[in-house]
C-alpha cells in the first residue's frame, strides 16, 4: 500500500517558502520552455501549411528566392507546353504568373519604431484556382482598379493595412492603392502578404518580367516528373514544390531555434538541480518521521515512491504556474512575431499559440524535472537506517 | 575567528546542498554572459554608428527598390558648402554568392570615390585606397568572409550575383576589414558593377542607399529632415534613418536574437535569485538554534546579519564563477561562426560582459541573503533556544 497522497501534498505547505521559491524556480523555466515549444511549433504549422506536394513554384535559375527570381513572358508562354499540369473545368491550365515585390511598412508591436518588409504578390485570378489554401474574408480587388487585398498575420502585424487603409506601392506615378478586404491562407506564408492585380502591380514597379510562377499539378502525373520537365532543356527554369521552397529559406530560423534550445536546456538542469536541492533538505528534516514510517510498515520502495511523488507534486505546481505566466505572456505582450527572411527579404509572420502539443510538452518537461530531481534524495530516504534515525534529534 | 572561516566552515557544511546551489547557480549564469556579451556588443556597435555619423537614404517603399544615381549630386547640392556633410557614397546591392553555394554574401557595390571617406572607420591606409583605385575589380572584405572562404589580399575570386540580371563577376582582395562590426561584409566598385550592366545589356546608374556622412549630430538630423523633403512627391520618394535606426530592421532578422537575448538574461536573473533565496532559506532555517547560541554567547545581531549576507553573496559569487568562467573560455576556443545576426560574426564574451555578469550575480546573492539575514538580525534568542527545530 502506497503512501496516501494527501500525506506528501499536506507535506508541501509545511515548509511554505521553500515550496514557493522551488516552484517559481520550476515555473519560470517551463514558461520558457513552453513559449519555445509553441514557438517552434507555430513555425511549422506555418510551414506545414505551405507543403502542398501539388503545387510546383518556378524561379529563374540562379534564383534563391522568389523575390530575385525574374521570368520574361517568352520563357513563361513556354510553361504552356508542360505535360501534367492540372486543369480547371472550363480546361485552362492552373499555371499562376506572379510578381513580387516588397514594401516597407511600420510594425505595430513596437508603436512603429522599426519598420518590416511585407511582401507584395501580383496575381491573376487564376493564382486562387493554384493557391487553394487562399480564402477571402472580405471582398476581392478588382482587375484593373488601383486595390488591394492582404492576408490577415500582415495586417496583424504591420500598421495601416486595414479595409479602407490607403498605401502606396511601387514607384512613379499611380501609385495609390487601397485594401478592400483580407484573406487566410491555413497560418501559411501566404497570409503574411499583400495581394493585388498582376498587370497593375507590374506597372507600379515599372516591371517587364514576372518574378515567378505557381502550377498546380496533376496529381496522375506527380511534382517530380513536372519538375524535371520544368529544368530540362526545353525550358532551362528552376523549379520546386512548395515545401521544399519553403524548408529552404527558414533554415536561419532553425538557428535561432538550436541556441533558444540550448539555452533552456541549461535552464532546465538548474531547475533539476533546484528541486534536488530542496528534496535532499526535505529528507534531512525529516528523518524521524521516515524512520517512523519504515517502523509502521511502509517498505523503502513505497518510501523511494512517495518522494518521487512528493517532488512530482511541486514540479507540477510550478509547471501550472508556469504555463499559466506563458498564456498570459503571450495574451498580454502579444503572441505575434515574425521572422525576417535573408533571401526573400520579406517578413513571415505567425501566430504563437497555446496549442495541446505544447501543453503536452510542458507537462513532459514537468514530469522529466520532477523525476530526475528526486531520483538522490529519495534513494536517500529509503535508505535511512530505522533504529538509528529513530535516535536521532 | 575570522568572518572567512565561519563562511567557509558553513559552506563545508553541507558540501551536497553547496554543491548543488553552485550548479543551479552556475548553468543560469553561463546563460546569462552569453546573453550579456551580446546585448553589450550591440550596444557597442551602436555607439560605434553614432559616432561615424552615417545617415542612410533609401527608397522610401522599400530598401529593395532603386534609387536614381542623380540623387547623389542631388543630396550633395543641399550642401555646396560642405558644411554639414563631408561625402556622399551610393551603393547598390550586389548579392553575390560563391558558385554554387546557396548563400549570398553581404556583398555591395560602392562609388569608389567617396567610400573611403564615408567608410573611414574601416580603416584604409593611403595605400589601400591607391589599390582600391588602381584595379576596377577591386573587392575590400571583412575578416569573417576572410576567414570563412580563406581570401587574403590579393586573392583573386568570382562572384555571381543572386539578383537580376545574375552576372558573374571577377574581383581581387585589395583589402581585410579588421573590425568587428564589419567582420561580414563585401564591398565592390559600383563603376566596375556598372559597367558590366551595360555590357549585359541592362540598365545601369541606379544604387538601393545613398550613405551621407555628416559633420555632427545635428547636421545628421537636419539633413535627414531636408533630404526627405527635397524628394517628397517625387517618383523616387526617400526615407533617411541613421546607421543605428537602419541596422535595427535588420536586427530582426532570423527572428529578434537581440530581443530573445534580453529576455534570456532577465528569466535567468529572476531563477538565480530564487535558487540562492531558496538555499538561504533553508539553510538559516535549520541553523536558528545555532545563530541564537552565537547571539546569547555575545555576538552582536549586526555581526551575524554580515555573516549571513556574506555567505549568501559568497555562494553567489561561487556559483556564477562556475557558471561563467568555463562558458566564457568554451566560447573563446570554439567560436559560433555560423551565427550571422546582421553584422556580427561571433558571440563573443568580452571581459566587460564577464565582469557584469559577476557584479550582477554578487547583487543576486546580496539581495538573496537580505531576508534570511534580516530574520536572523530579528531573531529572539529566547524563543529561538526553547524551539527544537
Amino acid at each position: 500500500m502506497a503512501l496516501p497522497l494527501s500525506y506528501h501534498w499536506r507535506h508541501l505547505f509545511v515548509r511554505k517558502t521553500t515550496t514557493l521559491l522551488t516552484t517559481l524556480v520550476i515555473a519560470a523555466v517551463v514558461a520558457v520552455f513552453t513559449w519555445m515549444v509553441g514557438f517552434d511549433g507555430a513555425l511549422r504549422d506555418s510551414l506545414a501549411t505551405a507543403h502542398d506536394d501539388q503545387k510546383v513554384l518556378v524561379m529563374r535559375r540562379g534564383a534563391t528566392a522568389e523575390t530575385n527570381s525574374a521570368i520574361p513572358i517568352e520563357d513563361f508562354n513556354k510553361l504552356n507546353q508542360l505535360n501534367g499540369l492540372a486543369r480547371d473545368a472550363a480546361n485552362e491550365p492552373l499555371l499562376s504568373p506572379e510578381m513580387m515585390a516588397q514594401t516597407s511598412r511600420p510594425r505595430i508591436r513596437d508603436g512603429g519604431k522599426t519598420w518590416g518588409n511585407v511582401a507584395v504578390r501580383g496575381v491573376t485570378e487564376i493564382a486562387f484556382k493554384v493557391h487553394t489554401n487562399v480564402k477571402l474574408t472580405g471582398a476581392m480587388f478588382k482587375p484593373g482598379a488601383r486595390e488591394v487585398i492582404v492576408g490577415q498575420n500582415a495586417a496583424k502585424q504591420f500598421a495601416g493595412l486595414n479595409v479602407g487603409n490607403r498605401l502606396m506601392l511601387g514607384y512613379g506615378s499611380d501609385r495609390d492603392y487601397v485594401v478592400v478586404g483580407h484573406f487566410s491562407a491555413d497560418g501559411g506564408p501566404a497570409e503574411s502578404e499583400i495581394w493585388g492585380y498582376l498587370p497593375s502591380l507590374m506597372n507600379a514597379w515599372k516591371r517587364t518580367t514576372y518574378s515567378s510562377t505557381a502550377l498546380r499539378v496533376n496529381p496522375s502525373v506527380g511534382a517530380d516528373a513536372v519538375i524535371e520537365q520544368i529544368r530540362g532543356p526545353a525550358i532551362q527554369l528552376e523549379a520546386q514544390t512548395e515545401g521544399a521552397y519553403w524548408r529552404e529559406q527558414t533554415r536561419t530560423i532553425l538557428l535561432y531555434l538550436r541556441v533558444t534550445r540550448v539555452l533552456i536546456l541549461a535552464m532546465a538542469v538548474a531547475a533539476v538541480f533546484s528541486i534536488a536541492n530542496t528534496m535532499f533538505a526535505m529528507v534531512a528534516g525529516r528523518t524521524r518521521e521516515i524512520a517512523m514510517l519504515r517502523t509502521i510498515g511502509y517498505g523503502r520502495r513505497q518510501i523511494l515512491l512517495g518522494f518521487v511523488v512528493e517532488s512530482l507534486l511541486l514540479s507540477l505546481l510550478g509547471g501550472l504556474m508556469g504555463c499559466l505566466a506563458c498564456a498570459a505572456w503571450l495574451g498580454g505582450v502579444g503572441n505575434t512575431k515574425d521572422m525576417f527572411g535573408a533571401s526573400t527579404f520579406t517578413t513571415l509572420a505567425f501566430e504563437i499559440k497555446l496549442s495541446p502539443l505544447s501543453l503536452a510538452a510542458a507537462l513532459a518537461c514537468v514530469v522529466a524535472v520532477g523525476i530526475l530531481g528526486a531520483l538522490f534524495p529519495a534513494r536517500r530516504a529509503a535508505a535511512i537506517p530505522v533504529v538509528a534515525a529513530l535516535r536521532e534529534e | 575567528m575570522t568572518l572567512t572561516y565561519v563562511l567557509m566552515q558553513n559552506l563545508r557544511r553541507n558540501p551536497l546542498r553547496s554543491g548543488l546551489t553552485a550548479v543551479a547557480f552556475a548553468l543560469p549564469m553561463g546563460v546569462f554572459v552569453v546573453a550579456i556579451s551580446l546585448v553589450v556588443l550591440l550596444i557597442q556597435i551602436g555607439e560605434i554608428a553614432e559616432k561615424e555619423l552615417r545617415l542612410a537614404t533609401r527608397n522610401k517603399t522599400s530598401l529593395t527598390s532603386m534609387l536614381p544615381e542623380g540623387h547623389r549630386r542631388k543630396i550633395e547640392g543641399l550642401d555646396p558648402n560642405r558644411e554639414r556633410l563631408r561625402a556622399v557614397c551610393g551603393m547598390r546591392w550586389f548579392g553575390g554568392r560563391i558558385p554554387g553555394e546557396p548563400n549570398a554574401l553581404t556583398s555591395l557595390a560602392a562609388d569608389p570615390d567617396t567610400f573611403p571617406i564615408v567608410y573611414s572607420d574601416v580603416g584604409m591606409t593611403a595605400d589601400d585606397i591607391a589599390a582600391w583605385n588602381a584595379k576596377r575589380t577591386a573587392a575590400v572584405i571583412g575578416r569573417g568572409y576572410a576567414d570563412q572562404y580563406r581570401w587574403a589580399v590579393g586573392d583573386r575570386l568570382v562572384l555571381q550575383s543572386t539578383v537580376p540580371p545574375y552576372l558573374e563577376l571577377e574581383f581581387h582582395v585589395v583589402k581585410i576589414i579588421e573590425n568587428k562590426e564589419r567582420a561580414n561584409v563585401f564591398y565592390l566598385r559600383r563603376d566596375y558593377l556598372d559597367e558590366s550592366l551595360l555590357a549585359a545589356g541592362e540598365e545601369a546608374g541606379r544604387c538601393n542607399i545613398f550613405w551621407t556622412k555628416c559633420n555632427s549630430a545635428a547636421a545628421l538630423r537636419s539633413l535627414q529632415a531636408e533630404i526627405d523633403e527635397n524628394f517628397a512627391n517625387s517618383p523616387e520618394e526617400t526615407k533617411s534613418e541613421d546607421e543605428n535606426a537602419f541596422g535595427a530592421n535588420f536586427m530582426q532578422a532570423g527572428g529578434d536574437l537581440p530581443g530573445l537575448m534580453r529576455t534570456m538574461a532577465f528569466v535567468v536573473l529572476y531563477i538565480v535569485a530564487l535558487v540562492a533565496g531558496n538555499t538561504m532559506v533553508m539553510s538559516f532555517r535549520e541553523r536558528t538554534r545555532e545563530i541564537a547560541v552565537f547571539k546569547a554567547i555575545g555576538f552582536q545581531s549586526r555581526r551575524i546579519f554580515t555573516i549571513v549576507l556574506a555567505e549568501s553573496t559568497l555562494l553567489a559569487l561561487v556559483g556564477a564563477l562556475c557558471g561563467v568562467v568555463p562558458t566564457a573560455i568554451g566560447l573563446t576556443l570554439f567560436p559560433m561562426t555560423q551565427l550571422r545576426i546582421g553584422p556580427l560574426a561571433t558571440i563573443e564574451v568580452s571581459p566587460i560582459a564577464v565582469v557584469a555578469s559577476l557584479v550582477i550575480a554578487v547583487l543576486v546573492g546580496l539581495a538573496a541573503g537580505l531576508w534570511p539575514a534580516y530574520q536572523a538580525l530579528r531573531l529572539r534568542t529566547v524563543d529561538a533556544l526553547r524551539r527544537i527545530a
